[in-house]
Parts: C-alpha cells; structure tokens; sequence
C-alpha cells in the first residue's frame, strides 16, 4: 500500500480517527505522517531527560547542602552525581520528581540485599592496624589484633 | 602467543576455568551482558572521592575477593596504555574506566565471563558476559559475586530508591543488561528499523555497533534497558529475553527468505568473503567486520562448514587494534597492524 500524501512511498504507519460523521484512515509512511505532526516527538533518553530537569535552578540550591560530604544541590544540578549516599536523603524533595522524569517509577521493587556482616571491613580494618603496629615495633599490639583476626578464622595474617 | 612485551594479556586466553557454555542463538546473539552497580555507605561517592579514599576501596575489596573469587586483580596503574585498551576491546571493562585518574582496578574471573571494576563511575560494576543469548546465567553469576562481596560490606540503599549510584540515571536495580546482535537478514529486507523502533518503545536502547549515523558497520546492533527502576531484576531479563527471541525469529525468517530468493548471490558472497578472510595480505578493521559478518551469515546458514562461531568470535576481538600488537607482542603503526592482521586471521582460518 502507499502512502495517501505522497502517493510515492510505501505506507507504514495507519492512523484512524473516529469523527461524528465520518471516520478518516490515513495510510502513511514515516516522512508524510511526521510532515503532519503526526509522530510522537523523539522520545528523551534517560540522561537527557536529566540534564533537561537539573537545568531547572533556583536561588536556594547553593544553601541545601549534603552534612556529610557537603555537596551543595547547585553542586548536584551541576555535575548530575550524587556525592555520598546520603545525598539523595538530603536532596529528597528534588530527588523524587527527578527519579520519577527520568525513569518514569520511583519506587524501586527488586533485590535487597540483606544487610551484610561488614566482616570484610573489619577484617580489612584489622590487617592494616596490624601492619602499622608491626611498623612501629608495637610487638604486643599485634599480637593481640592478630589473636582477633583469628577469631574471624584468619589463620593466614 | 608471543609476549615478549606484555605480561598481563592473560585475558586474552580464553578461560581455562569455569567459563560459561555458550547461551542460545549464537549465530544470531553474539553476546549478551549483565551490569549492576553498587556503592558503600562508608566511602563518599566517586565525584567526591579523595585519592586515599579510593586507595582504602581497592585494598577493601582485594582484601575481600582474595582467594575467594579465582582470578586475577589488576591495578589500573600497573597497566601499560595498550593493555587498557585491550581490555576494552575485550568488553571487560568501560571506556570511562580506562581513563580514570584515581586509583582503580579490575578483577577478571579465571573464566573470563566476571568482572568486577572498582571505583569507576560506581563504587563496584559488576559485569558478566559471555556468547550468545544467556542473560539468566550469567545474571546469577554476577549475582553471586554481589552478594558475595555485599556480605562483607555494606551496600548504600535507600528503602524507596533501591540502590543508590552515583548518577540518578542508574538508581534502583542499577542493572544495566543487554544484547549483541547481528542482523544482516534485517539489514537487507529494510526491516532492521522498524523490528528496532518496537525494543523502543518497550523501553530499550537501540544502537547500531561500529560505524556512524545511519551506516550500520557488519549488521551489528546492541539492545539494553533504559530504565532501572520500577521492576524486578529477573522480570526485566524475562522481557528482554522475549525481545531478543521475537527479534531471532523475525532475522530467521528473513534470512529464509533471501536464500530463497537469491541462493546463489548469497553463497557466493560469503565464500568471496571467506576467500579474501584467507588469503589477503592487508585487512583494516572496517573491511574485517563487513567480511565477518557475511560469513558469519553463511555459518548460520549452514553453508560454510569447516568454521565455527567460535572462531569468528575469537578473531572478532583477537583482530582489534590493541590485541592484535600483544597478541604479536609488538608496538604497531596502522599499516603493520592491518598487515599483521591478516596474518593472524590467515593462520586462524587455516590457510597459507
């Protein structure tokens, strides 16, 4: 079939629309029908759909800062990257409505993780005191940090 | 494989251990890929991170996969240029990774199908990759090292928006999957872009894979999601796995249809292709890709017998700029490297 406007090129869009007294059916091919504004406008991909909302600045984002690694919002709007995890708690009310533009759900329903032992930072924390109290000659220091790697079942330390 | 230069190339020998069979369709599904991004609580983020900040990150999660998860951990600054690109070329890490200033590292899996990036753009990438259409297993073992390493620290997650990362583009699930394909069948009948405008607005990213614009280079495309969140993990690798299946059928039947309408240009095409594969003396990489990819098509066809996807893979990445100099073990200007591609590509394909 082609196309109903240019009568050149093979229709690949149908377009219908139901009037009081007539119905009109339109065969179309891509050119013709966004000619007639008929295509959706290009649809934004996610990170231009957040440079377009972080460009929306006020006065106020330089005083709305981060108490933990002091990332300003404007800082925020700027760069477009959180700078710890609590700056999405800090910057909520701005966060949500941009969550929700650039991915169209806020609500994240998949895996959680259940919260982990930390075993792997303490034991990491442990080794480099270890390493430090053997530096300084510290001899009963790292025995006693080494009986508590132990406890972690450490053998090798 | 000659080394003389270049210790760290391990990763170019396909994996001794565990590496995962192939998924299905690989005449059709190159490869398929599972990210997931995670950050600490304890640690700032990278945009804030301080250089000891990054140096404790690195120590942390050696400290932690040590021994545990077999392979082996490279430090970002202990790789010279080319190595870094090789394992770009290899799709075990991301540009951005390469180019980071800050301490940063890798570890690659003794199979070659996990990595796992330290402090890229996140705190940890987790990727798994491997041939054809397999996102289910290797989103498990991707899985298993998250959580793996998520039990000995403790991941940054906030109760309404999952997963906290460094950019709200990736928030949530901060899973990232995608899917490899070559569609010369596509290409030809003129559907490729409608087949491709449907993933759209099933909320995947569509692009064609080497070349520009519209000129799509060796029929290849790469599907992915946009939005990670708002769903379940496996629920989106279900969709896409459909998607990737009903793209398969519609490449399938076109593909049966321009064998039966033009058997004889199509078998004499590959062949040509196959010919010049084994016995030119000079190949850029444009010209390989363009030849790969039509006897790539007579594999699947069944009309080239004697060589194997997996060989077309392997020189698919062997054949890239940089692996191709440490698969030599020589520094190479562009005009040695397309000669010297040849002759790796001669020798793999058996011919003189």
């Amino acid at each position: 079939m082609l196309c109903d406007d240019c009568k050149k090129k093979p229709a690949s869009i149908s377009f219908k629309e139901v009037l009081p007294d007539e119905t009109i059916e339109l065969n179309l091919c891509d050119e013709c029908a966004a000619k007639r504004g008929l295509l959706s406008p290009k649809k934004l991909s996610p990170l231009e759909t957040l440079q377009k909302v972080l460009r929306q600045r006020t006065a106020q984002d330089e005083r709305v800062i981060c108490p933990r690694c002091c990332m300003s919002l404007a800082e925020f709007k700027r760069v477009g990257r959180f700078g710890c995890s609590d700056c999405p708690a800090t910057f909520a009310d701005h966060i949500q409505y941009l969550i929700k533009q650039i991915h169209h759900s806020d609500r994240h329903i998949g895996r959680r993780t259940a919260p982990g032992t930390k075993r792997g930072l303490e034991i990491y924390r442990l080794r480099e005191e270890l390493k430090n109290a053997l530096e300084k000659e510290l001899y009963e220091d790292a025995a006693r940090i080494r009986d508590k790697l132990r406890d972690y079942g450490i053998k090798d330390v | 494989m000659a080394s003389r230069m270049f210790k760290n190339i391990r990763w170019l020998i396909p994996g001794t251990g565990k590496t995962l069979p192939c998924g299905d369709d690989s005449e059709i599904v190159v490869s398929s890929r599972v990210r997931v991004a995670r950050n600490l609580t304890t640690v700032p983020f990278e945009f804030k991170m301080k250089q000891a900040d990054a140096e404790y990150l690195i120590g942390l999660v050696h400290s932690i996969i040590d021994g545990k998860i077999a392979g082996e951990f490279l430090n970002l600054k202990d790789l010279k240029p080319l190595e870094k690109e090789s394992l770009l070329e290899c799709h075990l890490v991301s540009p951005g990774f390469i180019k980071k200033e800050k301490p940063a590292g890798v570890l690659i899996d003794e199979g070659g199908n996990l990595s796992v990036m330290v402090n890229e753009e996140d705190h940890l990438r987790y990727q798994g990759i491997g041939c054809g259409l397999n996102l289910g297993n290797l989103s498990t073992l991707v899985f298993g090292a998250e959580e793996f390493i998520g039990d000995n620290l403790e991941y940054a997650f906030h109760d309404d928006y999952g997963y906290l990362t460094s950019c709200p583009t990736n928030i949530g699930t901060g899973m990232r999957a995608s899917v490899f394909m070559h569609l010369p069948g596509l290409v030809f009948t003129g559907e490729a872009e409608k087949v491709l405008k449907s993933a759209l607005q099933m909320g995947m990213a569509v692009r064609g894979i080497y070349g520009e614009g519209s000129e799509i280079r060796g029929s290849l495309f790469q599907i992915s999601n946009q939005h990670t969140i708002g769903f379940k993990e496996e629920d989106l690798l279900e969709r896409m796995t459909k998607l990737a299946r009903m793209i398969i059928d519609i490449e399938k039947k076109a593909r049966d249809t321009i064998l039966a309408k033009a058997r004889n240009e199509f078998e004499d095409k590959t062949f040509r292709s196959l010919a010049i594969l084994r016995s030119a003396r000079t190949i850029s990489s444009g010209e390989l890709l363009n030849l790969l990819s039509a006897v790539r098509f007579g594999v699947g066809a069944g009309i080239v017998k004697d060589i194997t996807l997996e060989t077309l893979n392997e020189i698919m990445i062997i054949a890239r700029p940089a692996n191709i100099q440490l698969y030599f073990g020589e520094l190479l200007e562009e005009t040695e490297r397309d000669v010297k591609r040849a002759e790796y590509i001669r020798k793999r394909l058996g011919a003189g």
